[in-house]
């Protein structure tokens, strides 16, 4: 009892920021710098909701994070899964320093390489379109160290009948073993759109431009850059939560799994 | 065949990890502002950094933000996992409100923080029901890297309890019902078998901590608009190369960070790696 008590307590931490500027989005400029704050706004006031997006391009950010992520979500799929197969079910020579190489890029943070990845993009011509809010991120190390794991799951003698049938290994791959990983498939997914949808950083470095901003870029670009209007930066905040929340309440078991299996984001 | 299929995989993850990483190394020894032309300068980049006040500001930064944040989240995460590995009413409903913050954006969560922080804002409100007067947190200098730590150990702590939950799952619970039977109480049990048992899942939570921390960036720059302020008090590591390039055009500076903060970075990976690689047996 005493233990649900703290959970339930712990839960309620975790919850106030969010309720915070739900209520906040819902207060028109003067009320909401009330003090002491009032939770309950006295009326509510949907034209928040509707200003912001008069107010900055919001929906052409939100345009260009779904780009990005469906993007990179997209690559990930495919190159990740082709490569953990060719790790984990093919022969050939060299496989073994690369699987090492995987390994030692688990271990490299983004933000710690943010400089050199910089001048990278301004030398292949990427900054400032969606090739580059795509491409940095189009391989996940972690990606291909969970296909690999996933494929490795899978019985051996499985692909062994298909070659003697005459498959090809790409032909095996693509109709046999592929739609066989479609759980590790799914968290795959999930991690890389989340990468993408939530990342600041790249975009920072990338899009310099206000018509390829992404969500979260724009919305700290807005509050920094133009004025601070908090019902108008917290109804934003509430519609960006709101589709991750969903995502993430439908799919949570694979979010969970995720992190159990790979140990990273 | 298996070339053809890693091949696009590997050409990414070199061009825009290892590749980069090999890069900052050479670029570290030039001076070059991105539009002059580049100059050899030996190790003088290095001299630069290590003779430079600010330098030392945001290891400082850096170190305490790790410090403080790491055994907090790591303890708070174990704290929460442990309660929740017991058979409760709302156990779903609890571990979704935990987890959810780690899923969030970084940056919401930075302009949400922003305003309870605010000198007018939640916080200061809770703190004068109690009759405390609240600072303003962000723009105090002895404030706002605590403020900073504050808001990452409540968004990281469910993403690492989920972590200890996977590794509480694999203790057989026979372990936990024998020692019960020969009357030990749940505290004594939670010492001397849970702790021992999850130590390599600890140890890759304080390490995915540590790299964690150092590479702070995102909350640093919202919050201070970029600068580190107030008085650098928010400049960490990677803040400081974001503005070498972009506010002091010194490539060669960030670059020379940029070695530093890696070979730092994978002599702990490597260094808790070895420790970690040993077996466990139950």
């Amino acid at each position: 009892m005493l233990y649900l008590l703290v959970l339930f307590c712990g839960a309620l931490v975790m919850f106030i920021p969010f309720a915070w500027s739900l209520s906040t989005s819902l207060k028109p400029l003067s009320q909401s710098l009330a003090y002491p704050p009032v939770w309950i706004p006295r009326v509510f006031d949907w034209s928040n909701y509707v200003k912001i997006w008069q107010i900055v391009p919001l929906a052409r950010w939100f345009l260009n994070s779904g780009i990005a992520a469906t993007g990179v979500t997209l690559c990930n799929l495919v190159f990740d899964s082709m490569a953990g197969y060719a790790l984990a079910r093919l022969q050939f020579r060299g496989k073994q320093f690369l699987f090492i190489g995987v390994l030692a890029m688990l271990m490299v943070p983004f933000q710690a390489v943010m400089l050199p990845v910089y001048i990278l993009l301004r030398y292949l011509g990427l900054l400032d379109n969606y090739f580059g809010l795509i491409i940095p991120l189009a391989v996940q190390a972690v990606g291909v160290f969970l296909m690999r794991q996933a494929f490795l799951n899978l019985p051996a003698d499985l692909e062994s009948a298909a070659r003697i049938d005459g498959a090809g290994s790409f032909r095996t791959f693509w109709q046999l073993s592929v739609p066989l990983v479609a759980p590790s498939l799914l968290t795959l997914g999930l991690i890389s759109f989340m990468l993408s949808w939530n990342n600041f950083l790249l975009p920072l470095l990338v899009a310099n431009r206000e018509h390829l901003w992404t969500v979260p870029l724009g919305i700290v670009m807005f509050q920094q850059e133009y004025f601070v209007n908090w019902p108008y930066l917290m109804a934003a905040a509430v519609m960006t939560t709101i589709p991750v929340a969903v995502i993430f309440l439908i799919f949570q078991k694979w979010f969970v799994r995720g992190i159990a299996t790979t140990g990273m984001n | 065949m298996g070339i053809a299929m890693s091949l696009p995989a590997m050409i990414v993850l070199f061009l825009f990890t290892l590749g980069p990483a090999i890069y900052a190394f050479f670029l570290s020894f030039f001076s070059w502002s991105l539009l002059n032309k580049m100059q050899y300068v030996g190790l003088s980049n290095f001299g630069f950094i290590f003779t430079s006040p600010l330098f030392w500001t945001a290891v400082f930064n850096t170190a305490s933000f790790a410090l403080v944040v790491v055994p907090t989240q790591t303890l708070v995460a174990l704290g929460i996992a442990v309660l929740l590995n017991q058979n409760l009413p709302a156990r779903g409903f609890l571990r979704l409100a935990f987890f959810f913050p780690a899923v969030s954006s970084s940056a919401v969560i930075s302009i949400i923080f922003m305003w309870i922080y605010n000198k007018f804002g939640l916080l200061n409100g809770a703190l004068g029901v109690l009759g405390i007067p609240g600072p303003n947190w962000l723009a105090n200098p002895f404030f706002a890297l605590k403020a900073i730590m504050m808001m990452n150990i409540w968004t990281t702590s469910g993403y690492f309890m989920v972590v200890f939950l996977a590794g509480l799952q694999a203790i057989p619970q026979e372990i936990h019902d024998a020692a019960w039977v020969d009357g030990a109480g749940s505290w004594y049990r939670f010492t001397r078998i849970t702790v021992p048992l999850l130590k390599p899942t600890t140890f890759f939570v304080a390490i995915m901590g540590v790299i964690g921390t150092m590479q702070m960036f995102d909350q640093a720059f919202i919050i201070s608009g970029g600068t580190g302020g107030p008085l650098n008090s928010t400049t960490t590591l990677v803040l400081l190369i974001y503005q070498y390039i972009f506010s002091y055009g010194q490539v060669g500076y960030g670059a020379a960070v940029t070695v530093i903060l890696f070979v730092f970075t994978m002599a702990v990976t490597l260094g808790v790696n070895k420790w970690l690689g040993k077996p466990i047996e139950y």
